[in-house]
């Protein structure tokens, strides 16, 4: 091509472009709910004098235009493609490892933070009057080192979950993880490629370990009846936004057994452990008792089961609660990012045991833990 | 509303091309002016009237001006008035708090009220525009324009409204008159606008996270680090921005000088400041150095000469101490210069000169970034001291190391040349057509994917 035929190329193109992008954007439906972001998008900005002159128009309809620009999802992927091209996974919060595995980056360690935490973790301890356990759920890239991109930030979950423990004092009871998890022949198996949580089968393994801990027993492993859901895409997939990582099966451990679920948002109570209709969803995690909620109590029916545990928690629990259940007569989960009442009034109803069980990134970066105290 | 926006690539831009073109050339530039004042009433629609204003204002002074000198009577306090009342709108306008508060710290003006007044975008561009029309009337340098919907266009032209180059009228008082739009100076006008619009989003704004990453963090490493970063971001952000306004103004068929060439190859600062924000050290040294007595009236006069331009350049740059402190430092700097007529600096072996440039000029920034003075030293004293930059940090500076590297290279001439001799082959061509469709397209993807997008010329 000569100068004059790239040049009138290029004015066609640009002009194409120009007029696509407007057309597109009017003709293309408009979606309230991006479904890959997990997020509400931006409402059209209402016309009236007020929010033009305020300019609350001009940001709302930025908002707007960004929120449904023609192959807005697509763009955002190739954003990604390209920053991981151009190597600058590090600089975000989820890597993508070998094995097509998304890992989120290791947790920021601010000491002081720390020190806080679990200088409120001790005094509810004391104020319990009964020993009070505490069970961190290692990062996936701590626990899988091999599936590491190259040149990754060193994880220092080890000297972090050590540091805990020395500071954990004579209340409270530290339950290690990392090296079960470490030593475990289906390490690959313990944590989700498209999430950050860990699965049925990790899950499984710790609340095994945490009942040989308190003298009491679960399920066999065999006893457990396996449901596989294909087509989970969790919220690692979500923020790396690199679509073509393909999608994940999730497993429901059925122990044949009947629970009622109460969860303090909604009324009544729900049948069994598992909240189906999430299957439906791109992210299923949710299905284990219905996501996050400030108080869930899972009461066993089996009039045999015994004995009432307190769990203060992150969304690890979701999963690992309906493990629990099968061990108690009463689980009771607590989830101090939406549970506004002092924890310590709970106290009076009895436990048998009271667990503290977060991962470490979330007990590491959550600012509510400090309210235990 | 600013070019690396949604709003503006996908309504703004193929509305404002398409009434243009749509309308019969007579009338180009009053549909060019509609445009223009629909992007500067955007975001703040008040501050149209002054728009308005300034264009009704120095219309008129420059009317009376060309009269007062047509009859051959003197036309100074026309003049005098124009300049006062065009500065008077900038101080007020941008400088008002910034006065108040100094005065402030006088004994017995504590209580003085500090009035609040958001900075009208642009003002210090256009402001600038409008004055030189008005001196080069004054000077007979071009004739005062008749037309005020011709000159409003030329005022408020939505491609270097909001963030230069200063454009002097007599530079496109012909273009303004009859201009012939091609298609190859409208290609022309495309490749260079995606290739602004890659440098602010492609390259400016990463970078710029970058040292948002750097600077609050403690050590050494991270300090020198955020230092580059930050020397970085403002060169693509800046020159990003006048390369989208000057390929935007080829788009609608105008021809504006260029404002940036490869600045931190420069060997001294005199050249650096050849090469740095052209229009603005062009107004400079033409409405004010010069008139001063620039460098006729002895060397005393000439170094205070320097100082005065230098401290002002800095003022208008920010209604902030830091930047009057930013531009004493290159009046020093410059003068260093002249009188030692790079005596010592022209023996040292070239590589020293640019890493010795770069480092004033790195350093420079710092003064101009950090408003305030303890926050200033603190930084500066991490740069001299071991390094204790966290591990973490030092991880995310790995990341971003590519990046870096590939920005310190587009801002040589480097990359540029190579790039030429590659489209000069027999299939470059289609290069020509594809390399920018290419990054037209990741600029779209990292503008549907960031929220990180502030434009760090707003100030001015």
């Amino acid at each position: 091509m000569d100068m004059r035929q790239t040049d009138k190329w290029i004015c066609r193109l640009f002009c194409v472009f120009l007029a696509a992008m407007p057309l597109l954007f009017w003709l293309l439906p408009k979606t309230d709910y991006a479904a890959r972001e997990k997020r509400y998008l931006a409402a059209a900005p209402a016309l009236n004098t007020e929010n033009l002159f305020s300019g609350r128009f001009a940001e709302e309809a930025e908002a707007y235009a960004a929120d449904h620009l023609p192959g807005r999802d697509f763009l955002v992927g190739l954003n990604a493609v390209f920053e991981l091209a151009s190597g600058r996974q590090g600089t975000h919060t989820v890597w993508l490892g070998r094995n097509g595995r998304l890992l989120e980056a290791p947790v920021i360690w601010d000491e002081e933070k720390l020190a806080r935490d679990m200088a409120a973790i001790r005094s509810f301890a004391e104020r319990a009057g009964q020993p009070v356990d505490l069970m961190l759920v290692p990062s996936a890239g701590s626990v899988l080192p091999e599936d590491l991109p190259a040149l990754a930030e060193p994880y220092r979950d080890a000297e972090i979950l050590d540091a805990v423990r020395a500071d954990a004092g004579d209340g409270l009871r530290f339950v290690p993880l990392l090296p079960l998890f470490q030593a475990a022949e289906n390490r690959e198996a313990l944590y989700y490629r498209t999430d950050h949580h860990w699965t049925a089968e990790g899950a499984y393994c710790a609340a095994a370990r945490y009942l040989d801990t308190v003298g009491r027993e679960g399920p066999p492993r065999g006893q457990y009846r396996i449901i596989t859901e294909e087509g989970f895409r969790g919220s690692t997939w979500s923020r790396a936004a690199l679509w073509f990582l393909p999608a994940e099966p999730i497993e429901l451990w059925d122990s044949g057994r009947e629970f009622r679920v109460e969860i303090r948002e909604q009324e009544g109570e729900h049948a069994g452990l598992f909240y189906r209709e999430h299957l439906a969803e791109d992210d299923k995690y949710p299905v284990y008792l219905d996501g996050n909620h400030s108080l869930v109590r899972v009461r066993s029916t089996d009039p045999a089961a015994q004995g009432k545990i307190l769990v203060i928690r992150d969304s690890f629990a979701n999963c690992f609660g309906c493990f629990l259940a099968d061990a108690y007569e009463e689980v009771v989960l607590v989830d101090l990012r939406y549970y506004r009442s002092p924890v310590s009034e709970l106290l009076d109803e009895g436990f048998d045991q009271i667990l503290i069980l977060y991962s470490i990134g979330n007990f590491m970066s959550d600012a509510n833990i400090v309210r235990l105290e | 509303m600013v070019f690396s926006s949604n709003i503006f690539l996908v309504f703004f831009l193929p509305g404002a091309l398409a009434l243009y073109y749509l309308t019969p050339r007579r009338h180009r530039n009053t549909a060019l002016l509609l445009e223009s004042l629909v992007f500067y009433g955007w975001g703040e629609p008040i501050y149209l009237l002054l728009m308005l204003f300034t264009i009704a204002l120095n219309y008129v002074f420059g009317l009376r001006i060309a009269q007062r000198r047509a009859e051959g009577q003197s036309a100074k306090p026309a003049l005098a008035w124009a300049v006062v009342l065009n500065l008077g709108l900038l101080a007020w306008f941008k400088y008002a708090g910034f006065l108040a508060r100094t005065l402030r710290l006088l004994p017995g003006l504590g209580a003085l009220p500090v009035p609040a007044i958001a900075l009208p975008i642009g003002i210090s561009f256009y402001i600038f525009q409008s004055l030189s029309y008005t001196i080069d009337v004054y000077r007979g340098d071009t004739q005062a324009q008749k037309n005020i919907l011709r000159f409003g266009t030329y005022v408020s032209m939505f491609p270097q409204l909001i963030a230069g180059p200063i454009v002097r009228y007599r530079d496109i008082a012909e273009q303004l008159e009859g201009r012939r739009e091609s298609s190859g100076q409208f290609a022309s006008g495309v490749t260079l606008f995606i290739l602004g619009l890659s440098k602010k989003l492609l390259i400016a704004n990463p970078i710029g996270a970058l040292w948002e990453a750097m600077r609050g963090q403690p050590g050494c490493l991270s300090a020198w680090a955020g230092m580059f970063a930050y020397t970085l971001q403002l060169y693509f952000d800046f020159s990003g921005y006048s390369d989208m306004a000057i390929g935007l103004g080829r788009m609608f068929g105008f021809e504006f000088l260029p404002n940036f060439n490869y600045p931190y190859i420069a060997r001294s600062v005199t050249e650096f400041w050849r090469r740095w924000h052209i229009s603005l050290s062009t107004w400079f040294r033409e409405y004010l150095y010069i008139p001063l007595g620039g460098n006729r009236r002895g060397l005393p006069r000439q170094l205070l000469n320097l100082l005065i331009v230098w401290m002002l350049t800095g003022l208008w740059h920010g209604a902030s101490w830091n930047f009057v402190l930013w531009g004493a430092y290159y009046a020093l700097l410059l003068m260093g210069e002249k009188l030692l007529g790079g005596r010592i600096t022209e023996r040292l072996w070239r590589p020293l000169r640019h890493l010795g440039l770069l480092l004033i000029v790195s350093f420079g920034w710092m003064l101009f970034y950090f408003e305030s003075m303890p926050e200033l030293l603190a930084f500066l004293g991490r740069l001299f001291r071991p390094d204790t930059t966290p591990l973490h940090t030092r991880y995310q500076l790995l990341a971003y190391l590519p990046l870096l590297f590939f920005a310190a290279l587009a801002a040589t001439p480097l990359l540029r040349r190579w790039a030429q001799r590659v489209l000069s082959r027999p299939a470059g061509g289609a290069l020509r057509v594809l390399v920018p469709a290419l990054l037209l397209l990741l600029c779209l993807a990292a503008l549907a994917s960031q929220s990180y997008n502030p434009f760090i010329y707003f100030r001015f």
